[in-house]
């Protein structure tokens, strides 16, 4: 073998090690993705994430499979994501139950801030105030005023203690001054039937569990929680327009990965979830149970967890909410 | 449009190629998921839901819903064969059917069961069509003041007809509520009995408890036996029962049918509380001679038509208010919500080729399984004709990996490791598992309804008895209470165990 | 004195040890008033219950005479107890073909009287079965192979 050829294979080698070593990182995905959803199949977070998963697959070209993994109130599934190589291929998608655990729950499996990354928030969706039909209440300020006039006589539905429907009710009493039971139920579907047999007086309900019940009139929709009114209830004002200034809920979902991912793949992910909001289909999907798109950047969406992390955190302390 | 035409149009649905053809594929997974202890209609709707994503909303809804009836089927060919109810609402079908297996009439019980079911089926599916809205409107007004006494009585019932000691059933019934308790409460967050195991911050995993008792343990219990001869019926004489079992069954059928369409409409009793009470209302009124517990074959027919009709009743609250009864039932309205339909009394009215669709096909699927299941009982007890040397490594298998399929967790094994040391103990000490099983499921419910109703009457437990159908169930709990513990019932009761 | 009914008398000390586990790991939890009744309420109701049964059965084992109990077997009870549990420690690090093999010779052993090469067609006919009906059919997220 002459010097030249030994040359030659070397340049060989070094060009292909060249070309190969960004090659690597650029080809991420270079496998199937695992979406975690950490509650079971039905609920809003299934539906959306199926749709996610379906269309961020075609998207960035791997598959993306959606895997429920319910269990303690989103915890179990969101740790798995927490556990998981840094390298992209396991991710979570969670509702507010991310930000409220770490403040409700005694002992936790993992740090929010520090065991988990924020890629993306995807969807906003406002919770509706409904009231049962025999209650002489059609608006917010009259659920106020009745509120008032009958101290500690009505009760209020949530999905249990800590739920977003229950810390939304206690941020209502806290704001109105309004006095009201706490019931929890399973879910919050649960509890329509109590609604419509005027034993439950009101509760802050999902869009997606309330629309069966408010199309046909068997408990009435009184105002919605955005900052802005939602196209499904285009005729509600939101409790702020209402007069509670500044009250806001939202349902909002996040997609999160383990800490320490690689900035090129919290952009990746990032930009594929934000291209694939932005198309009408997956647009119309998610509007059928209420959710808006929403996308925003990592940082921003890191920002906004952090926010959403302090509001409950003071609205379950004001409370005094824990379990006991 | 009145009702003929409805029906006329469910048909026109049903009858496609593509829908029968998907009607034939849920009941038959469903038989396959029955027969397999410890895969049930849960976990394999659970599944195919994103399958079902891809299908158009009517074929969907058929294809789970003969899943969900068609289990109730196959849970009842091995609890009769093999002693393991393949479902949860089998479990009484065990008690006599699989004494009839060890006489060699296993047979004549799996053809009662079958034709118990059919019956069962058609009526209940009638009962759909003719009676939706008016019995909605009445499991409509169940609060949880009644819901609390209604599961009260339950229990009773389960006390009532459970074999043995009384006392013994009363502990495994409060055991049973105890385990129930076990995870995160929702009334205060606080979890109960977890032992900070991460594993049972949603209590125990009642697959694994199940398939414990009900597999496991038996495997150990009857590998003790001297000759470990084979569990499965050898012998099932002739499937078709005889006229005379036939007779002896219509009243059993008729009572099973009619109280299992009731309890099936209310949340919370279904398939398996149809079943028990099917039984023990066998136990109390059917004409002598008795002898439930020993392979009475009334014993099977009543509770096999309960859990049927149940299983299809249950769909009522489900289509006409968008309430799930039982966690399928939950899975039912998430693949409706997928396909942008809000369950519901519009369904009924706006997508009337879905809710009549789905109605026909459950007849047509009640048919599919008569037609596939009486001769293919003689599949599968050549399948289990397997010496019991070889069938048991089997059912730990299977056990093993259905308890594993619910959460993907290791420890849900675990916690089927330890149950199974208690359900030997259990079977060592003549203490009736069934109870425990009921007592299980019903505990965490019954505590929030109690704790719910309190919460609402502002701690006046008097709201039991002010609501007139509460203080019914109540009635009727005390009365059954009464009767067990009148001595002259209660030696006859022992003389009809003993026998 | 001598226990007459020890069936009677050990589901009595089964009952007596499971309410004295939950009467004490229910004892902080709160009991609540009235209205909110709390989570120990419940729990501690049904623990003194069950410990009342366990009591009447222990006491009436030495006055009303039962049948005896039938010798346990501990060796077969082991063997399968601990085949489910190493089921769940192995599966997601053997995977489900390695898994069932072990599963089913522990299993085998219980049952004594099997013979090696009938346990090795076994496990080649439940782990064929296994995969394709649970794995490929039914689409449960299982290993298969070492991971």
């Amino acid at each position: 073998m002459t010097v030249t050829r030994w040359f030659g294979l070397l340049i060989a080698v070094v060009l292909a090690t060249a070309t190969t070593s960004p090659a690597v990182a650029e080809s991420y995905p270079s496998k199937p993705i695992k979406l975690i959803l950490p509650y079971s199949p039905g609920g809003i977070i299934d539906y959306v994430g199926r749709q996610i998963a379906q269309y961020l697959g075609e998207s960035i070209g791997q598959p993306v499979v959606a895997e429920n993994r319910p269990g303690a109130g989103g915890i179990t599934g969101t740790d798995v994501a927490a556990r998981a190589a840094p390298d992209g291929y396991t991710i979570v998608l969670m509702d507010p139950a991310i930000v409220i655990n770490p403040t409700l729950q005694p002992s936790m499996p993992y740090d929010l801030f520090k065991n988990l990354t924020t890629i993306s928030i995807v969807s906003t969706s406002p919770e509706v105030v409904v009231v049962a039909p025999q209650l002489p209440v059609k608006s917010m300020a009259e659920l106020v005023a009745y509120g008032k006039a009958n101290p500690g006589k009505m009760n209020f539905a949530s999905a249990g203690v800590g739920t977003t429907p229950h810390l939304a009710g206690e941020l209502f009493l806290q704001r109105s001054g309004v006095t009201a039971t706490h019931v929890p139920y399973r879910s919050i579907g649960q509890s329509y039937p109590d609604i419509m047999a005027n034993k439950i007086q009101f509760a802050f309900s999902s869009i997606a569990g309330a629309l069966p019940f408010t199309t046909d009139n068997r408990v009435r929709p009184i105002a919605t929680t955005g900052t802005k009114r939602t196209p499904v209830y285009p005729d509600l004002q939101t409790v702020d327009e209402a007069g509670l200034k500044g009250f806001e809920v939202d349902l909002w979902l996040g997609v999160f990965g383990p800490a320490g991912l690689p900035n090129d793949v919290t952009t990746k992910l990032n930009a594929g979830l934000q291209k694939i909001l932005k198309n009408p289909s997956l647009i119309k999907a998610l509007a059928k149970v209420g959710v808006e798109p929403n996308g925003t950047a990592p940082e921003a969406g890191a920002s906004f967890v952090k926010s959403e992390f302090q509001k409950w955190k003071k609205v379950i302390a004001d409370g005094n909410i824990k379990p006991n | 449009m009145d009702i003929q035409s409805y029906i006329t149009l469910g048909f026109s649905i049903a009858l496609t190629v593509q829908n029968i053809l998907y009607c034939f594929l849920g009941v038959f997974l469903g038989t396959v998921v029955g027969v397999l202890p410890g895969v049930g209609p849960v976990t394999t709707v659970a599944i195919l839901l994103p399958i079902s994503f891809t299908l158009d909303p009517v074929s969907a809804m058929i294809l789970l819903a003969g899943i969900y009836y068609g289990a109730q089927y196959g849970g009842s060919t091995t609890a009769i064969l093999v002693n393991i109810p393949g479902e949860a609402s089998s479990v009484v079908t065990t008690l006599d059917g699989h004494q009839m297996a060890k006489q060699g009439r296993a047979g004549p019980a799996l053809g009662i069961a079958a034709i118990g079911s059919f019956f069962a089926g058609c009526v209940a599916t009638l009962l759909i069509c003719f009676a939706a809205p008016p019995l909605a409107a009445i499991a409509l007004k169940f609060g949880p003041p009644e819901y609390f006494s209604l599961m009260l009585c339950g229990l009773i019932a389960a006390i009532v007809l459970a074999r043995g000691s009384i006392l013994k059933a009363i502990g495994m019934v409060v055991l049973g509520l105890l385990l129930g308790l076990a995870g995160s409460d929702i009334n205060s967050g606080v979890r109960r009995f977890t032992f900070d195991q991460a594993g049972l911050a949603d209590g125990i995993e009642f697959v694994a408890l199940s398939m414990a008792i009900y597999g496991i343990a038996e495997v150990a219990y009857n590998l003790e036996k001297k000759e470990v001869a084979t569990q499965v019926a050898r012998h099932i004489g002739r499937v078709w029962p005889t006229w005379s079992d036939i007779k002896l069954c219509i009243p059993s059928v008729l009572r099973g049918t009619t109280l299992g369409s009731i309890l099936g409409v209310l949340p919370g009793g279904g398939a398996l509380l149809a079943a028990f009470g099917a039984y023990t209302l066998e136990k109390k009124i059917a004409s002598p001679p008795r002898r439930f517990g020993e392979g009475d074959i009334r014993g099977v027919a009543a509770p096999e038509s309960a859990n049927n009709a149940g299983a299809q009743t249950s769909f009522i609250p489900m289509l006409t208010l968008g309430i799930p009864s039982n966690p399928t039932m939950a899975m039912m309205i998430g693949a409706l919500m997928i396909h942008g339909i809000s369950p519901g009394p519009r369904v009924m009215t706006d997508r009337p080729e879905l809710f009549w669709g789905l109605i026909a096909s459950m007849w047509i699927g009640n048919l599919i399984l008569v037609v596939l299941n009486l001769p293919l009982v003689g599949m599968w007890v050549k399948l289990l004709r397997i010496p019991y040397g070889l069938l048991f490594p089997a059912i730990i298998v299977f056990c093993c990996i259905g308890a594993f399929a619910v959460n993907s967790n290791a420890f849900d094994l675990y916690v089927m490791a330890f149950f199974a040391v208690v359900g030997y103990l259990c079977l060592k000490l003549d203490c009736e598992p069934a109870p425990l099983i009921l007592g299980f499921v019903l505990g965490p419910l019954m505590e929030e309804n109690l704790r719910r109703s309190l919460l609402m009457s502002r701690g006046d437990p008097a709201v039991f008895v002010t609501e007139p159908i509460s203080l019914a169930f109540l009635v009727v709990a005390a009365a059954l209470l009464l009767v067990v513990a009148a001595p002259a019932i209660r030696k006859q009761r022992e003389q009809a165990m003993q026998e | 004195m001598s226990i007459r009914a020890p069936k009677d008398f050990w589901s009595g000390v089964m009952f007596i040890a499971f309410a004295a586990v939950a009467l004490v790991a229910a004892r902080n939890y709160s009991l609540g008033t009235a209205v909110r009744m709390g989570p120990g309420y419940f729990p501690m109701l049904l623990g003194g219950v069950l410990a009342g049964i366990g009591v009447i059965l222990v006491i009436r084992s030495f006055i009303v005479s039962g049948e005896p109990i039938t010798p346990v077997h501990i060796v077969p009870l082991a063997a399968i107890v601990l085949a489910v549990a190493l089921f769940g420690a192995l599966l997601q690090r053997l995977g489900l073909v390695l898994t069932l093999a072990i599963v089913i010779a522990i299993s085998a052993f219980a049952g004594r009287q099997t013979r090696f090469v009938e346990v090795l067609a076994l496990a080649g006919v439940l782990a064929v079965f296994s995969v394709a009906v649970f794995v490929y059919g039914l689409r449960l997220p299982l290993p298969i192979w070492p991971q």
